[in-house]
């Protein structure tokens, strides 16, 4: 194939936005969305690998890497040969960074300038593992800084020391990065190791928003020198049963203000499915939306009677191998507040007609708002396309949702045997 | 009044300085008043009135009400916001929304977020003394709690201490909060006696920018604009500026792992949009990301810090630098700081730092017309600043600039202060 011929193409009548979708011939799934409404472009590379895949099968054998072994690796990335990245990024103009979580790595540029240089100079990084002993060993100092600065937020501490909670065995509980004991047994083996197993086209995508050709796009992502395949096999443990008492977080004495307590829940069940995933994200968001948003009757009623204050906040977070809610609050009274909250959060109220129509509402004006930037719309791309979601489907999914999925959902997840908390007390 | 300023159309509606600019690339719009009152002893009532404009108004009388209106306008946002610049107090109150056109129905979102804003700022229960005393009470509480919070976030505090203690007894120390104490003594009165201060005597401009319609855009804000009370503008005095004196410094401690240096910088602020230029141009060689001296000394090659970066104030002509690190490092990173200034101002780098720190800039400049939020930004800064540039004429003189000009950057820098927050030691002491 060549020129248009490679590419779907999808249209959002809308939003007056269309995404050209194809692969490279290693399987690399590309997507491009061209548009002169921006002056900077930005390319997002995602790699479906994150900090909880610590344990899998690579090449007959069974491995096991140190926490914070892909937060590790993505910083190892940023060295080549030349081990000058950042500066030839910099000496084109371009703001080039990098991001781990606990399922995946991305990596991206924005640049208004040599676009083209400046993607090679990005495949070429993520594809060639540049990985020594000796720059394993220098890299460890810096990354131990950064490790002591996180462990310094109050609210990194209170946020794993919930996720232990909710968590006794699944490596959701451990820190993104690991932590400063952990990093020191990651070598260069692990390292190279990670990158085989999971730096392959079929479990990443590239996305590339800005005012530029599609061909010319896939012609570079051509480049990309990733193996071919999908991601090797993650063995994980399901733990998806009764919050466990004995793993229960005591409450931890820190140098704060004020008390902070998070609370929520984790799901019993998982799918595999991203469609369901993202559907099932949707209804919890909205599920939220209803008790803690601004406009809700009890949230207000929470406030007045002074159980939580402003600082709430709820969220929720899927993956394939996990899902959660949280709470997060502070207080004067972590007793009040954890009693108010678990009490709300398990009496599920009703989903009116008018709210879901405001809720349908506000949900249009933020999509139409996520299209904004070059950088927020390559990432979302990414991301959709790494799971293999079609583009431009989330007001099919808000349009099609009902009051009843919506309530049905709150009691499925909102159960007493699935909700842990924490505390942060002030010393 | 001129009839367009850094790109934007320009015309004076109702006393005030209104810069707007149709842009049909994007699909949302952004207007924003901005009121501006010297920096003083009443920034907590200042500070706190966010919070209690958004307690209710007449026709939406409780928050929930308030913020379902808002859902009700696709989720339109209307922002009072408090925030310090320089020894100038700003109330920004920012009506953020989507293109009516964009959605079922065609609403005029502009008109009617507009229209919300007026309440919340000309018909508050503040105002009208419908404000019950629990509410304010827990408004106050939680505006002190929220200042206590600062704490948390360790290289907040420390940029925070800092500044109080390099411009002790000048404005600038003053906290974006004002005070803990002050928040604690406030009375609803003070609150409604700040709120009719800033409308009636605060210096005003407006920013509107998106996709907005040319036809429509200044009749509504008239509109809005015609429900504030009548103004007499007080003008805003010049930030103060002490003679240069020798390097001040204070430690202090809390419980945490890595340490946190602030070193800042002082810089005269009676300089033209050129030399401003040259200074930003100064401070991104020294410490503006990955290809900076702080970075590339400082971290990456004595490997002192895990981060090093500076940021500039123009209003207040302040030039800091952030360093997280270990506390034995201080005294050798501090030293290593003031010799990269000194190489840098005497001209003492490589043409590829200068043209990298000079492509950087120029690049974020032509990526500052693709964020509504950045153009809006930059036109208000440059109404406050008083250059009329757009943000590529503001390249062109990026562009312009020479090497040899860097060290005209660094003229009249000097240290004024050097704070460490450091771990406890092992007797807790401080």
């Amino acid at each position: 194939m060549s020129g248009k011929n490679r590419f779907e193409i999808e249209r959002d009548e809308l939003l007056g936005e269309e995404v050209w979708l194809a692969r490279t011939s290693r399987g690399l799934p590309v997507r491009v969305v061209p548009t002169q409404r921006f002056r900077e472009t930005a390319a997002v590379l995602y790699v479906g690998y994150g900090s909880t895949d610590l344990r899998f099968e690579l090449e007959g054998r069974e491995i096991e890497s140190p926490e914070g072994v892909a937060h590790y690796l993505e910083h190892k990335l940023f060295e080549d040969e030349a081990l000058a990245a950042f500066d030839r990024f910099s000496s084109r103009g371009a703001r080039v960074n990098a991001s781990t979580s606990f399922s995946r790595t991305s990596y991206f540029f924005t640049a208004t300038d040599q676009i083209a240089a400046n993607l090679q100079d990005l495949l070429h990084l993520v594809s060639h593992a540049h990985i020594t002993e000796e720059n394993v060993e220098k890299e460890r100092g810096i990354i131990a800084q950064e490790l002591r600065m996180y462990e310094d937020s109050p609210d990194f501490a209170l946020f794993f020391d919930f996720l232990g909670g909710l968590y006794a065995r699944h490596p959701v509980r451990h820190p993104v990065g690991g932590t400063v004991e952990s990093i020191q047994d990651v070598t260069a083996e692990h390292l190279l190791e990670c990158h085989r197993a999971f730096y392959r086209t079929g479990n990443a995508a590239l996305a590339v928003c800005g005012p530029v050709e599609p061909e010319a796009i896939l012609d570079l992502a051509e480049a990309c020198a990733l193996p071919e395949g999908d991601a090797v096999p993650v063995l994980r443990p399901a733990d998806l049963g009764p919050i466990e008492a004995a793993t229960q977080p005591a409450p931890r004495a820190r140098e704060v203000p004020r008390a902070k307590m998070m609370l929520g829940c984790k799901d019993r069940d998982l799918t595999d499915d991203a469609e369901q995933r993202r559907h099932r994200q949707l209804m919890t968001d909205v599920a939220l939306d209803r008790l803690f948003s601004a406009a809700s009757e009890v949230r207000e009623d929470l406030r007045h009677r002074g159980v939580i204050d402003d600082s709430l906040s709820a969220g929720y977070l899927c993956d394939a191998s996990f899902g959660f809610s949280s709470l997060t609050c502070e207080t004067d009274d972590p007793d009040a507040t954890a009693a108010a909250l678990t009490e709300v959060v398990q009496r599920p109220p009703r989903i009116e007609a008018d709210y879901l129509e405001r809720v349908r509402a506000k949900l249009l004006g933020r999509y139409v708002r996520s299209f904004g930037s070059s950088r927020g719309i390559a990432s979302a791309q990414a991301e959709e396309a790494v799971h293999g979601l079609a583009p431009f489907q989330a007001m099919r999914r808000v349009a099609a949702l009902t009051s009843d999925e919506i309530e049905a959902r709150h009691r499925e997840h909102f159960r007493a045997e699935a909700l842990a908390q924490a505390r942060l007390l002030p010393a | 009044m001129v009839e367009t300023f850094a790109g934007f159309r320009a015309a004076e509606v109702a006393g005030v300085p209104v810069l707007w600019q149709p842009d049909a690339r994007f699909k949302t719009f952004r207007v924003t008043l901005h009121a501006r009152r010297p920096l003083g002893a009443t920034a907590a009532a200042r500070s706190l009135l966010p919070a209690l404009l958004l307690q209710g108004t007449a026709r939406d009388p409780d928050r929930p009400a308030l913020a379902r209106r808002m859902e009700s306008l696709y989720g339109a946002a209307v922002l009072p916001l408090s925030e310090k610049q320089g020894e100038t107090h700003v109330l920004r109150f920012t009506l953020d929304s989507v293109a009516g056109h964009r959605v079922p129905g065609q609403p005029d979102l502009l008109g009617d977020g507009l229209a919300l804003l007026a309440d919340l700022l000309a018909r508050p229960r503040l105002a009208q003394g419908g404000l019950e005393a629990g509410s304010f009470e827990r408004e106050r509480r939680q505006a002190a709690d929220g200042a206590r919070a600062v704490f948390n976030n360790k290289g907040r505090w420390a940029a925070q201490r800092a500044l109080a203690l390099a411009c002790d007894g000048e404005p600038m120390a003053i906290p974006e909060h004002g005070d803990i104490d002050a928040i604690e003594a406030l009375t609803p009165a003070q609150c409604e006696a700040a709120r009719r201060d800033f409308l009636g005597r605060g210096s005003m401009f407006a920013v509107a920018y998106g996709d907005l319609r040319e036809d429509t855009v200044q009749p509504r804000v008239a509109n809005f604009l015609a429900e504030l009370p009548p103004r007499e503008t007080e003008p805003l005095p010049p930030p103060v500026e002490p003679a240069p004196r020798d390097r001040r410094a204070a430690v202090e401690r809390a419980h945490l792992q890595q340490s946190k240096l602030v070193l800042v910088f002082r810089l005269p602020t009676d300089v033209d949009a050129s030399t401003w230029a040259k200074r930003g141009l100064f401070c991104s060689m020294l410490g503006g990301g990955p290809h900076s001296r702080l970075f590339r000394e400082v971290r990456e090659k004595l490997s002192l810090a895990y981060y090093a970066h500076a940021t500039l104030d123009r209003h207040k002509g302040l030039l800091t630098i952030h360093i997280g690190l270990d506390e034995g490092a201080a005294e050798r990173v501090e030293e290593e700081v003031r010799r990269q200034v000194a190489q840098l101002a005497a001209g003492e780098f490589t043409d590829e730092e200068f043209a990298t720190a000079r492509l950087g800039i120029l690049s974020a400049l032509q990526a500052v017309d693709d964020s509504i939020g950045d153009r809006s930004e930059f036109t208000a800064r440059q109404w406050v600043l008083g250059h009329d540039r757009t943000p590529s004429q503001h390249a062109e003189l990026y562009a312009s600039l020479e090497r040899t000009t860097i060290a005209d950057g660094a003229a009249g820098l000097w240290l004024d202060y050097s704070y460490l927050l450091a771990p406890q030691t092992s007797e807790g002491s401080s």
